[in-house]
């Protein structure tokens, strides 16, 4: 009897799925989808990343025309806003997004401080209580709990350089004009593959993994839309295809802690 | 010290109340100081807004060509100039010296290009610089076709330098690239303005471009804008705020040597600021920016007049006015603390003098200033009181009239000054031979008068007369080195036997002294009645 009510439901949810996806979303627009250059999220100098795959598979599996551009990540976040743009990748809610975007989350990863090896620093505290320590950040950018904490009281105290993408913070680093920046997965092949790794270490900021999907603008994409995205983007994570996509860039087991969150 | 125990709670005072005037000063410049950075922070997003947007702008205006290839396959020369004619770049493309093609060229085919361009009008196109190469990427055409534009064709960007960099950045990302700070080739000889390139990369139509592998073998050229740096930050920043330095270098680290543009005031403050701008001010706000996959990096620092600007920073006028208020709360505390004390010792100095005034005026009324024994009023005051009490007693006293003979030539020879100098002197002698409680008194010019309290008899009375007009006999020094001698003629008159009251005794004293200086002077006689 309980097998019987099992099988019933699989079959019942089956079919909604496949409903779903007949109906797909709406494509009678052309639609817009930005990226931003972040580590091996995407890259401009090669044109590839996780983002730039992701999106790929997202447009092909709509069956929508979708611009997709490169721009700041601040910028994303005022357009998403306005409605001028549809969607984004890769993004963290917080309060004031959860107002004006809606999110389908595929993976999640942790936060972490890097630090130049001669700021003797062991822990996120030892940055934040050093007046002379100053830290990298992206602009239009927000973190984990205790990353974000960090970020906005050394703002608070003038301790903190912007930059529009990741790039020039580590060169920054490297000069030691800051001695600091927050990091996530995606940026370890730059650190390790490079000399950043001779001079810095990464110190754990103790909060949990922080979840990451499609950004969709509320103002631009109605509420069934999104869910309709949001099937999409589960059907992804589903079939194993957002795996794959992540074991392209990392180990194995790292890309399968990130999806299975 | 014990001045510092009475003055504590002045001082206390005094330090609390400087002590909030500097908290409230500290307050102030921290808030002056969070004001003007929130600003150089706004002013420097609206900065990098702003230059982003403009690349945006000019990359879209590529993007634009680049469609033209990939709907045409190729672009005729004739097609192209007529493309860049209809995007009218005008003001909104300020900076642009002209947007270009350059084609990539094989090594193997690089003869047959220069001859085709040749062909077409062109009969000094090379390749320059010239060499073999693999790859030869010359600019084949420019629009607009004039000015230093026209020597630009045949110029490889992509044999060395910041232009290949760029290229090939361009050709492998599908995206527009911007090379480091350059000098560009139409630049006049005496322009110091930094510039940049860039490119976008055109791909053979309809071949696949999704891989890097894929975007190097469909590459056929890019399309390239030279930009200006000046005239492109001139037409962004119509509307700047006053008072700040706005600098950009290439790359990450800031140096003379990677600055491409520097704004330090406009309008009337740009003289003062060049002058007084530090390379460091003390507010800078930096950005680091990542165009097109190349890092600039925006500095915004506050000039000198940058606070006054908006009256942002009031700390000084409250530490002023902080250190006024404490000083007059201080005094006015002190004024009322001492303030009973202070009443209290003037109320004491001035019954002191009001004192010393009444005994001065008292003096004056009843003492002859000059020999400073009792004048006419006291000594009669006296005289009635002796007179009462020898009634009551029924004693004796004697009245003595005495008058210094010859006196007014003394005054009239020596002078006045001599003349007061007798008549202090015979008035000390007349003391010195009398009891203390007898009283000798000046009644007019140089008459005086004696009152002998109690005597025995008429003898007593008349020893006393001797022995004063003995001594004022004696002689008497005066000032300088001179000596005088004076003689006095005495009446007596005794009580009761001469007189029952003051008027009578005072009368037959009188006509005593009458009597002795009808008699020759220089002695003493008794009243003529009998007792």
């Amino acid at each position: 009897m309980h097998r019987y009510f099992r099988r019933l439901f699989f079959l019942a949810a089956l079919c909604a799925t496949g409903l779903a996806s007949a109906a797909g979303p709406d494509c009678s627009r052309p639609l817009t989808l930005a990226l931003h250059e972040h580590g091996l999220l995407y890259s401009q100098s090669t044109g590839t990343g996780i983002d730039k795959d992701f999106a790929d598979e997202l447009i092909r599996r709509s069956g929508c025309k979708i611009t997709v551009t490169v721009m700041q990540r601040a910028r994303i976040w005022q357009l998403i806003e306005s409605g001028a743009l549809d969607f984004s990748l890769s993004g963290i809610t917080n309060e004031a997004r959860d107002k004006y975007a809606a999110f389908a989350w595929y993976f999640a990863n942790k936060y972490y401080l890097l630090v130049r090896s001669d700021a003797r620093v062991q822990q996120v505290a030892d940055f934040e209580n050093d007046a002379k320590l100053q830290l990298g950040a992206i602009r239009g950018f927000r973190y984990s709990r205790n990353a974000n904490h960090l970020v906005d009281r050394l703002n608070a105290e003038r301790r903190v350089s912007y930059s529009s993408g990741l790039e020039p913070l580590y060169a920054v680093l490297a000069s030691n004009r800051i001695q600091g920046m927050i990091i996530e997965p995606f940026d370890y092949s730059q650190i390790t593959g490079s000399s950043i790794r001779d001079f810095t270490k990464i110190v754990d900021t103790h909060d949990d993994p922080v979840p990451h999907g499609l950004i969709m603008s509320k103002r631009a994409i109605a509420a069934g839309e999104q869910q309709k995205w949001r099937d999409l983007v589960d059907g992804m994570r589903a079939d194993g295809t957002t795996l794959r996509i992540f074991e392209k860039y990392f180990s194995p087991d790292l890309a399968r802690a990130m999806v299975n969150f | 010290m014990k001045w510092l125990r009475q003055q504590l709670p002045l001082l206390l005072l005094l330090a609390v109340s400087l002590g909030v005037s500097y908290l409230l000063w500290r307050h102030e410049q921290e808030n002056a100081a969070t004001t003007m950075q929130a600003e150089l922070d706004a002013e420097l997003r609206n900065a990098s807004a702003s230059i982003t947007q403009r690349l945006v702008a000019y990359e879209q205006m590529l993007r634009g060509v680049q469609g033209l290839f990939a709907a045409t396959g190729s672009v005729g020369r004739k097609e192209f100039r007529a493309y860049v004619d209809a995007l009218q770049l005008g003001a909104d493309f300020a900076g642009i010296e002209g947007v270009g093609i350059a084609l990539l060229v094989p090594t193997a085919q690089k003869s047959a290009h220069v001859a085709a361009l040749r062909e077409q009008g062109f009969p000094d196109y090379a390749i320059r610089p010239d060499g073999e190469r693999e790859h030869y990427a010359p600019i084949v055409q420019v629009e607009p076709f004039i000015g230093e534009n026209r020597h630009v064709l045949g110029f490889d960007p992509f044999a060395a330098g910041p232009r290949r960099a760029a290229m090939e950045q361009a050709r492998d990302s599908g995206n527009a690239a911007i090379t480091a700070k350059t000098r560009l080739i139409t630049q006049a000889a005496g322009d110091d303005g930094a510039g940049f390139v860039m490119f976008l990369p055109i791909y053979k139509d309809g071949s696949p471009h999704d891989s890097v592998e894929a975007r190097r073998a469909s590459l056929i050229g890019w399309v390239f804008a030279p930009l200006e740096m000046n005239s492109l930050m001139a037409s962004l920043y119509g509307e700047a705020v006053l008072a700040t330095d706005l600098r950009i270098y290439d790359g990450v680290t800031p140096s003379e040597h990677t600055l491409m543009y520097r704004r330090a005031a406009a309008g009337d403050m740009q003289e003062n600021a060049q002058k007084n701008a530090p390379e460091s001010a003390p507010f800078e706000a930096t950005e680091y920016l990542q165009i097109a996959g190349h890092p600039w990096t925006l500095v915004v620092g506050m000039l000198p007049g940058f606070a006054a600007r908006g009256g942002v920073d009031k700390s000084q006028l409250i530490g002023v006015s902080g250190i006024g208020l404490s000083l007059l709360l201080a005094l006015l505390v002190w004024q009322q603390r001492t303030g009973r004390r202070r009443a209290i010792a003037l109320a004491r100095h001035m019954t002191q003098e009001l004192r010393e005034s009444e005994t001065r005026f008292r003096r004056m009324a009843q003492y002859d200033t000059l020999t400073e024994v009792p004048n006419r009023a006291l000594f009669s005051d006296r005289l009635r009181q002796a007179i009462t009490h020898a009634r009551r007693d029924q004693t004796r006293l004697a009245l003595l009239y005495i008058d210094l003979d010859s006196f007014k030539p003394i005054n009239d020879t020596f002078g006045h000054h001599a003349g007061d100098q007798v008549l202090r002197e015979a008035a000390r002698r007349m003391q010195d031979c009398v009891r203390e409680s007898d009283t000798v008194g000046r009644i007019g010019g140089d008459e005086f008068a004696v009152l002998l309290n109690i005597v025995e008899d008429e003898h007593d009375a008349f020893a006393v007369a001797e022995k004063i007009r003995q001594s004022l006999n004696a002689p008497l020094a005066l000032e300088g080195n001179r000596v005088s001698s004076i003689s006095s003629s005495i009446g007596i008159a005794i009580y009761p036997e001469h007189g029952s009251d003051d008027a009578q005794l005072s009368r037959n004293a009188d006509d005593a002294m009458y009597s002795a200086k009808a008699l020759g002077r220089n002695n003493a006689q008794f009243c003529s009645l009998k007792s």
